[in-house]
């Protein structure tokens, strides 16, 4: 199967500032990718790359196998919800269901219509003064019923309260299902992705810090924990991601691929997504780790 | 595509309808009432020309200029309204990432949605202008003054130029500024400009002007004036229907030679018909500049295809612009 999304080296600044910094990525097809970072750190960017809203400075960007956006034929496959869900104040929800069936050949009439009646939508009134959840709950049946073989979110949790996010993520998971189709989704907040996803993405300082499936990744993290001078030669292969010291301890979070950690250090321990992703913004040395920290646990129920 | 442009474009396109309405209406009774007039003061046993002129002027310059004023401004409100806002706005509250990620490319969604309002503002613009060039043909008719700059731009083909030039030309900047406001701003500011430039610089060279020695006629001047180099020069002197380049020119004798004050003088009786037919028979020319009459529609036909290949080129930069992604 073609990848979803596939980048080579692929760049782009705005005037002199970096968003993305030779990005080497590939999302396989028929995963729920969550992309992880916190604000600024180049999500959006990719996202409206992959889009077809934004075009590289450098490197290239393949979506479902083709250069984004290029045709009536890529925009059909491809639906996409852009942050803070726009859409035109002025018109109603059914004016965009129109919209919707006029500019999509393979518009699902009846998917929208079922949609908007479970989420309890009135088609008369005006988008403009919808609240934020119903907005995206719009916003998706959108970009579900013109039946795209890739769904890319952008964010789209951000502005709700847990409620609505709750509610959003469900329907989402009920498209999935239902539709069979792969998607990608950002959001500052982990707690938002891991549990609808299994596959992740952390970008960091316009970088990917790593990237796989949920469960690879759980594999292959490890905390080590031992006396300060310990852990001076670790088993070839084995990455360290951060490195933490106090008086006595000290405290290691490594990657591990090739299996040779634990038959070394038997006491090595599995850490959750959470500590994993803290590991590697940390590593990635942005200024205000601290903040992600507080951003990451706000979003634990 | 053509129901969304419909559907986005409707309420400024019944205020559209709404404005013409109540124009035509009032064009309608504005030549009706002129007809009636230039039948009074024209068509009529012993009247005189100057006379007419002076009723028609009295009466209706300021409602046939206010009215040509008009017709100057409409291409600009257009532009600005109907063409900033249409990528602008799009742009400032964020729906371009919700309408371009339809099955439609960015292209066809400007082509339609260009396409209809461009046809639109022709069409007002055209509509209004055909009936103020209907409305004021007999005012036009007896002034003879076509050519002049707040007439010119006002009548006939020249203001569909305008309109289909200020759409394109709003878009674009629309798409560059990326605000609405700002863009509406900009836009009225490069086609007041235009507008200025145009009759000021290029219209005058359309056509190399006519240079011809001419006999002075005082009844085709407004008078003569002595200049600082102490010679008698024509003032306000005029071909019937042309465009006059120069407005004044040194007088010569038959023989070639500066008429100077002297020369004249004699001439000055104090009784007006006396002094005007001795300067008549005095034999005295100058050399004037200027576009014939007969050179109007070329000059309509020139003018409009300036604004249709101004608009053409904003046009192709403006799908180039758009089908580049936005950075």
């Amino acid at each position: 199967m073609t990848p979803v999304l596939r980048t080579a080296g692929l760049t782009k600044r705005y005037r002199r500032r970096p968003a993305l910094t030779d990005v080497n990525l590939t999302i396989p097809s028929g995963r729920i990718a969550g992309l992880v970072g916190p604000n600024g750190a180049g999500k959006s960017t990719l996202l409206n790359l992959a889009a077809g809203l934004l075009t590289p400075t450098a490197g290239t960007i393949e979506v479902l196998g083709r250069r984004p956006g290029g045709d009536a034929g890529h925009l059909a496959a491809v639906g996409f919800v852009a942050q803070d869900t726009p859409v035109y104040s002025g018109l109603s929800v059914a004016d965009h269901l129109r919209l919707g069936a006029r500019l999509n050949p393979s518009w699902d009439e009846r998917l929208a219509q079922r949609r908007l009646a479970q989420v309890g939508l009135n088609p008369a009134q005006k988008a403009g003064q919808l609240s934020g959840g119903q907005r995206a709950q719009l916003a998706l049946a959108l970009a579900a019923a013109k039946r795209p073989r890739l769904l890319i979110f952008d964010e789209p949790v951000a502005a709700l309260d847990p409620l609505a996010r709750r509610g959003f993520l469900q329907s989402l998971m009920e498209f999935v299902a239902e539709l069979e189709i792969s998607v990608i989704l950002s959001s500052h907040l982990l707690g938002d992705l891991e549990r609808v996803c299994d596959h992740l993405v952390v970008l960091a300082a316009s970088r990917v810090q790593v990237a796989g499936d949920v469960e690879d990744l759980l594999a292959a993290h490890y905390r080590l924990v031992g006396a300060r001078g310990d852990f001076a030669t670790l088993p070839d292969g084995v990455q360290v991601v951060q490195a933490e010291h106090t008086a006595r301890q000290r405290t290691l979070i490594v990657r591990d691929t090739t299996g040779t950690l634990v038959p070394a250090h038997p006491d090595a321990e599995r850490i959750g997504l959470e500590d994993m992703v803290l590991a590697y913004l940390t590593r990635a040395g942005n200024p205000s780790a601290g903040s992600h920290t507080e951003l990451l646990l706000e979003a634990q129920p | 595509m053509i129901w969304l442009t419909w559907r986005q474009f409707r309420g400024q396109a019944v205020v559209a309808l709404a404005a013409l309405a109540v124009l035509t209406a009032y064009l309608v009774f504005l030549g009706v009432r002129l007809r009636d007039a230039y039948e009074q003061h024209v068509e009529c046993a012993g009247c005189t020309l100057s006379a007419a002129r002076q009723a028609l002027e009295n009466g209706y310059a300021t409602q046939v200029t206010l009215a040509g004023l008009l017709i100057l401004v409409a291409p600009a409100v257009i532009g600005a309204f109907w063409g900033a806002p249409l990528i602008a706005r799009e742009l400032e509250t964020g729906t371009y990432r919700l309408v371009w990620n339809q099955s439609v490319t960015r292209v066809r969604w400007l082509a339609v949605k260009l396409g209809v309002v461009v046809a639109a503002a022709v069409a007002v613009t055209g509509a209004l202008s055909l009936l103020l060039t209907w409305a004021a043909s007999p005012y036009d008719t007896l002034f003879g003054h076509r050519f002049e700059p707040l007439l010119f731009p006002a009548r006939n083909v020249a203001p569909l130029g305008y309109a289909l030039f200020a759409v394109v030309a709003g878009v674009a900047i629309g798409l560059l500024a990326r605000r609405t406001v700002v863009a509406m701003a900009i836009t009225l500011a490069v086609f007041t400009a235009l507008q200025i430039l145009m009759p000021a610089v290029v219209r005058p060279h359309l056509q190399p002007p006519v240079t011809e020695v001419v006999l002075f006629r005082s009844e085709a001047a407004e008078g003569i004036g002595i200049t600082e180099e102490g010679h008698v020069s024509v003032q306000g002197y005029s071909v019937p229907g042309a465009w006059m380049l120069t407005f004044t020119g040194d007088l010569r004798d038959a023989a070639g030679e500066l008429v100077s004050r002297d020369d004249v003088d004699r001439c000055f009786t104090g009784i007006y018909e006396q002094d005007v037919a001795c300067l008549d028979a005095m034999n005295l020319h100058y050399t004037a500049e200027y576009q014939p009459a007969d050179r109007y529609w070329t000059f309509q036909w020139l003018e409009s295809g300036i604004y249709v290949l101004l608009a053409g080129l904003v046009a192709g930069f403006t799908f180039w612009r758009i089908r580049r992604s936005l950075n």
